[in-house]
C-alpha cells in the first residue's frame, strides 16, 4: 500500500481533529504569579489536576487522565533522575518540557499507529521573584510555550484568546487575589469554550445567551470542584507546593465579580 | 527523544535514578583522604525525647583517624518535615544515604500522591542499612539515629540501627558515634534522678542534652567540644523541624556547663 502526500496531511487532520475534539470539553487550567508565589486553579470532576513536580515546580493539565498521568510521572521521574543524580539547582523547567517531555509527546504525536495523547498541559516553574516565574504550556502534538507572569490551557483558541486578555498586565498582590483572577479567567475561557460548540453561541431556549457568571455557576452545579494550589515562595517545610483547602479557595472567590 | 519516559517504572526510585547499594560500597570504601589513612567519621549524636517532641544535637567534628578534618559537619539532617537522622560513622556514606532518603521520600509522595508511612520510611532506612553491611565492613559503617514526630500517636519516638539493618525502638534517649559509649550510664542517671526526657520542657531537655555532649567532649578526643563551634540542635514535633538558635544554645550551655572534671 501507498501513501501520497495529502494522505499524510489527512492523517495529521485527522488526528488533530480527534484530540480537538476531545478536548473542547475540558475544564481551563490558569496558572498565575503573584507576590506569596504561584497560583493554579482549575475546576476538576472527581480527579486532581494539579499536582507537584518538584521542589519549585508544579503542574496541571486537561485532557485524557490517563494521559494526565503519564505527562505527571514522566515529568516526576525525570526531574528527580537529574535532582538526585546531578543537583536539585540543576532541575530546570525548560529542560524538562524542552529537551524530556516534549520530544516524547511528539514521538508519539508523530506515530500513525499510535493513539495520540489527549492532554493540554501546563507547567509553573517558581523563582525568588514573581518577575522571574517561568511556566510552559505544552500541546498534545508536542510543541511548548514558555512564558512569563501567567499561562493558561482551554479547549479551543477563542478560549485561549478571552483569557490571555483579562490576564495580560494582571499583577495580583496575594494568593487570594490570584485565584480570584484566576477564577474569573476560568469563567470567561470556559463561557468561550461553549460558545465555540455551536455555530450561533451558547444560547437558551428564550434565546440568552451564556454569560460568565451562568457559566461558572452551572459548572458548580453540575458538581465541579474548585482546585487551587500554591508553590510558596516562603515557607520552613520542605516542600512549597501546597493544595488550598476547600474554605481557602470558597473565601478567596466569595465576592467574585465575573464582569 | 525517549518516549519510554511515558513508560515510568511505577514509583521505584532506585529504579529511576539508578542508584545501587554495590555503588554507594564503592564509594563508602574509599579510605584515602589526602589527610589521614581512615575515611571521614561524624562522631556523636544524641536524641532525647522532650513533651512536645524529640531533640537530636551533634558535635561538629568530622575526623580521620586521628586527624580532625572537619569542624563544621552537619550531622542532624532533616530527612524531611517529620523525621531527623543523626548521622554517627563514615561521613561519605551517611550523606548519600541522607540524599537518597530525601529523594526517595519526595519522590514517593509526588508520585504517588500521598506520603509514604513512618513504617515504610524506616523499613526503607533498614533497607539502606542492610544493603551496606558489606560497605560496613570495609570501613564504611553508618550508624543513624532517628528521630520521628508520629502524627497517629501525636508524640515523639525515636529509632536507632544495628549495621545490618535491624531496627530498635527507644524509649527516652538514644546515642551513637565514638562518644556515645563513654555517656551512656549518664542518660540513665538522669533518667533515674530527674525522670523521664519525654516530661521535660525543650530547655530542660537541651541543657541535658548538651550537658552529655560536653561529657563525650571530655572523654572522647573525636568529640569536639562547644568551646570553638557551637553544637547542632534540632527538633521534631507537630510543628515540623526546626533549628534551634545559637543564642538558645549558648544559653543552655551556659546553665549546664560546669568547670569541675574528675580526670
Amino acid at each position: 500500500m501507498s501513501y501520497n502526500f495529502y494522505d499524510f496531511q489527512n492523517a495529521i487532520q485527522q488526528r488533530n481533529d480527534y484530540v480537538e475534539d476531545q478536548l473542547r470539553d475540558g475544564s481551563p487550567v490558569i496558572g498565575i504569579s503573584c507576590p506569596d508565589g504561584i497560583v493554579l486553579f482549575t475546576l476538576r470532576g472527581t480527579q486532581r489536576k494539579l499536582f507537584e513536580v518538584y521542589d519549585r515546580i508544579a503542574y496541571g493539565a486537561m485532557g485524557r487522565q490517563s494521559d494526565v498521568e503519564s505527562i505527571r510521572i514522566a515529568a516526576i521521574d525525570s526531574a528527580h533522575r537529574e535532582g538526585f543524580q546531578r543537583s536539585v539547582d540543576d532541575v530546570c523547567l525548560s529542560r524538562l518540557v524542552g529537551f524530556g517531555i516534549s520530544p516524547a509527546v511528539k514521538q508519539v504525536y508523530n506515530d500513525q499507529r499510535a493513539v495520540p495523547l489527549t492532554i493540554r498541559a501546563l507547567f509553573a516553574e517558581l523563582h525568588d521573584s514573581a518577575a522571574d516565574d517561568v511556566f510552559c504550556t505544552l500541546n498534545y502534538d508536542g510543541e511548548y510555550r514558555i512564558s512569563k507572569g501567567s499561562a493558561v490551557i482551554t479547549g479551543v483558541r477563542s478560549a485561549d484568546d478571552s483569557a490571555k486578555d483579562l490576564l495580560k498586565d494582571a499583577s495580583p498582590a496575594s494568593r487570594d487575589e490570584a485565584i480570584r483572577l484566576a477564577a474569573k479567567v476560568w469563567a470567561h475561557a470556559y463561557t468561550a469554550m461553549r460558545h465555540a460548540r455551536k455555530p450561533g453561541g451558547d444560547v437558551d431556549e428564550t434565546g440568552v445567551r451564556l454569560t460568565p457568571e451562568a457559566a461558572f455557576k452551572g459548572a458548580l452545579d453540575k458538581g465541579l470542584i474548585l482546585e487551587a494550589a500554591l508553590l510558596t515562595r516562603s515557607t520552613t517545610r520542605t516542600s512549597r507546593f501546597e493544595c488550598c483547602t476547600s474554605e481557602q479557595i470558597s473565601a478567596a472567590v466569595a465576592d467574585l465579580d465575573l464582569g | 527523544m525517549d518516549v519510554s519516559l511515558l513508560h515510568p517504572k511505577s514509583g521505584d526510585f532506585a529504579a529511576i535514578t539508578g542508584f545501587t547499594l554495590a555503588d554507594a560500597n564503592q564509594s563508602g570504601a574509599s579510605h584515602q583522604n589526602g589527610l589521614a589513612s581512615e575515611p571521614v567519621h561524624g562522631t556523636t549524636v544524641i536524641a532525647v525525647k522532650f513533651k512536645d517532641g524529640v531533640l537530636t544535637v551533634g558535635d561538629r567534628r568530622a575526623t580521620g583517624g586521628n586527624a580532625i578534618m572537619y569542624d563544621k559537619a552537619e550531622k542532624v539532617l532533616a530527612l524531611d518535615d517529620t523525621m531527623l537522622m543523626a548521622i554517627s560513622g563514615a561521613f561519605s556514606k551517611a550523606i548519600e544515604f541522607v540524599r537518597f532518603l530525601r529523594h526517595s521520600f519526595k519522590y514517593y509522595e509526588r508520585s504517588q500522591l500521598q506520603p509514604l508511612s513512618l513504617d515504610g520510611k524506616l523499613n526503607e532506612i533498614g533497607r539502606l542499612m542492610a544493603g551496606n553491611l558489606g560497605g560496613a565492613m570495609s570501613g564504611g559503617l553508618v550508624i543513624p539515629v532517628i528521630a520521628v514526630y508520629d502524627q497517629k500517636q501525636s508524640a515523639g519516638r525515636i529509632f536507632f540501627y544495628d549495621a545490618a539493618g535491624a531496627r530498635f525502638e527507644n524509649l527516652q534517649y538514644a546515642a551513637a558515634g565514638s562518644g556515645s559509649v563513654q555517656i551512656r550510664g549518664a542518660f540513665e542517671y538522669i533518667v533515674r534522678t530527674k525522670g523521664n526526657f519525654s516530661e521535660m520542657p525543650l530547655e530542660a531537655a537541651l541543657a541535658e542534652a548538651l550537658h552529655l555532649l560536653e561529657i563525650a567532649a571530655d572523654l572522647d578526643s573525636a568529640t569536639a567540644g562547644a568551646g570553638k563551634v557551637l553544637p547542632l540542635a534540632r527538633t521534631v514535633t507537630a510543628a515540623g523541624v526546626t533549628e534551634i538558635s545559637d543564642d538558645a544554645i549558648r544559653a543552655a550551655l551556659g546553665a549546664s556547663t560546669t568547670t569541675a572534671t574528675s580526670i
